[in-house]
């Protein structure tokens, strides 16, 4: 029960501290900035572009796939600098110093971040029905909200892995800028998988919120529940692998540094 | 700061621009900013617009380098003094005899240039990856069009970078900046599909200017008038960035020798 308890209070420190530390976010200017003007101006940007390739009629394509894309923002962004930013910190050997449970520390880094993915989600679909006028009157609102749900922690457990391989580059925001740039590419937010060569709709297949768009598109023109449940097993299914890879490779980091002696080496 | 510096330390000019160039490409957020991100925003832009016109290809070259010249005078350009407070530097930068204005003047100069990397990545990628034959309807404009924003971008940037160092606050909407000028600049759309009030915004935007010249000369096979005219603009606009850039770099260096804040994080 004591160890519970114990293990409870640091990933709820561990997620608290990691999240405010990260961003400095004392001042709500730079959250507005970062968290809700940046992401509209996404939106805008391929949605226009969208409109212009395709036209009009399909802005809501473009406006859905980019909403729910933003939990990469969080996902990718947040998770990635919440570990890679130990080493900047300086913080990286005594976390790998301390006798805390690994797992617990490990996960409780994002755990903020799917709540504020989920939040940005939120507040991305709402600029889409103020400013492009997305209908909701048919969706299935509470199968939405589970499929915003699960889609950014799915994203959340790729910006676990993808964290961890921060912690063997210097580059950080080369990993991040990428791999958050070519989801706008392989997820289908912007373009139609069907589209994509088979080599790119493979990778698209193995990434996490393909099937969240997917999904959120298909209860937005009025689908149920039952018919998004495997879309949303699938990429739950991924995140798990993803988030596991992340645990195991996180591991392998912590001993072989150790062992090397390269802890705050690249 | 007076501009005649920037021609009488010319050497120096080249020399930080050299510098600056060896420094940055090794980075990897300047790597990225340059060549990886346009040409991911390239792949984008020829999935998605690859139908809509006969030379569309290029139209997303010259469009997703543009994206890449914003972006790294954003990133870049705009924290080419911060980045010297950051490394401790600046104030001895401040302090020796070459002007202060020559050594920015040099860095924004090889930041512009080194940006133009982005085309030629998109470039290489519709051409070999994408198979597109590529053609440019007139390439000599097009050429004068590139040295001309090439200006353009750099006095722009030299009227960011110190206010990013002097007004934080403004600094802290950096990232939310990169999207609304790929809009409003009309980069790789039309700025027709934007609502009209939108409109007099893009004119204030020198970056706006380079996209019609580029585009003009490279896709749209536009008349001279139209191109003579943008030039115009991004000369007036570079003018006009160079004196507002004159009187924030006195204000800096003011703060910097009487306040004696200049390294205060």
């Amino acid at each position: 029960m004591k160890t519970l308890t114990s293990n409870l209070r640091l990933f709820w420190q561990g997620t608290l501290l990691s999240y405010v530390a990260l961003f400095t976010w004392l001042r709500p200017i730079t959250y507005t900035a970062s968290k809700i003007v940046s992401p509209l101006m996404q939106m805008l940007f391929f949605t226009f572009l969208g409109t212009f390739a395709t036209g009009p009629e399909n802005a809501h394509f473009y406006v859905i796939g980019n909403a729910v894309q933003i939990a990469a923002l969080s996902g990718i962004y947040g998770v990635v600098l919440s570990i890679g930013g130990e080493r900047w910190s300086g913080t990286l050997v005594y976390l790998f110093g301390t006798p805390a449970n690994r797992m617990t520390m490990f996960f409780g880094r994002a755990f903020m971040h799917i709540i504020d993915g989920a939040i940005g989600v939120v507040v991305a679909f709402t600029w889409g029905v103020l400013l492009f006028k997305l209908d909701l009157t048919q969706t299935n609102l509470p199968a939405l909200v589970l499929t915003i749900a699960v889609t950014t922690l799915s994203t959340c457990a790729l910006g676990l892995l993808m964290g961890c391989l921060s912690l063997l580059t210097a580059n950080v925001m080369f990993v991040n800028n990428t791999v958050y740039f070519m989801l706008l590419i392989f997820s289908g937010a912007n373009i139609d998988l069907n589209l994509l060569p088979s080599w790119m709709q493979a990778f698209s297949n193995i990434l996490p919120l393909t099937r969240g768009i997917t999904s959120a598109r298909a209860l937005i023109a009025g689908a149920g529940m039952q018919e998004i449940l495997p879309l949303l097993a699938q990429e739950l299914g991924i995140g798990l692998i993803y988030g596991l890879l992340g645990y195991f490779l996180f591991k392998w980091v912590e001993v072989s540094a150790k062992r090397r002696g390269t802890l705050e080496t690249i | 700061m007076k501009f005649k510096n920037i021609f009488i330390h010319w050497r120096a000019v080249l020399i930080v621009a050299e510098v600056t160039i060896k420094h940055q490409m090794i980075d990897g957020f300047i790597l990225f900013t340059i060549i990886v991100q346009p040409i991911l925003v390239a792949t984008l832009a020829l999935f998605m617009l690859k139908d809509t016109a006969q030379n569309a290809a290029m139209f997303v070259v010259v469009g997703s380098g543009l994206t890449g010249l914003w972006s790294s005078l954003l990133f870049i350009s705009g924290n080419s003094i911060n980045v010297e407070r950051w490394q401790g530097t600046l104030e001895t930068l401040v302090g020796m005899p070459t002007p202060f204005e020559v050594v920015v003047f040099g860095k924004n100069l090889a930041n512009v240039i080194q940006s133009l990397l982005s085309m030629t990545g998109a470039y290489l990628l519709a051409s070999i990856f994408f198979g597109y034959s590529l053609y440019m309807d007139q390439p000599l404009l097009f050429v004068i069009s590139l040295f001309l924003s090439v200006f353009a971008f750099v006095s722009f940037g030299l009227t960011i970078a110190p206010i990013f160092v002097m007004y934080r606050e403004v600094q802290q909407w950096q990232n939310a900046m990169e999207f609304p000028v790929y809009i409003l600049a009309g980069f790789l759309f039309p700025i027709l599909l934007l609502p009209g009030w939108t409109t007099p915004i893009s004119y204030l935007l020198p970056p706006y200017w380079a996209a019609v010249a580029l585009h003009g000369t490279s896709t749209a096979n536009a008349p001279i008038q139209q191109t003579l005219f943008a030039w115009g603009m991004m000369l007036v606009f570079s003018m006009i960035d160079l004196f507002i850039a004159s009187r924030l770099f006195k204000v800096m260096l003011h703060k910097a020798r009487v306040d004696a804040v200049l390294d205060v994080q």
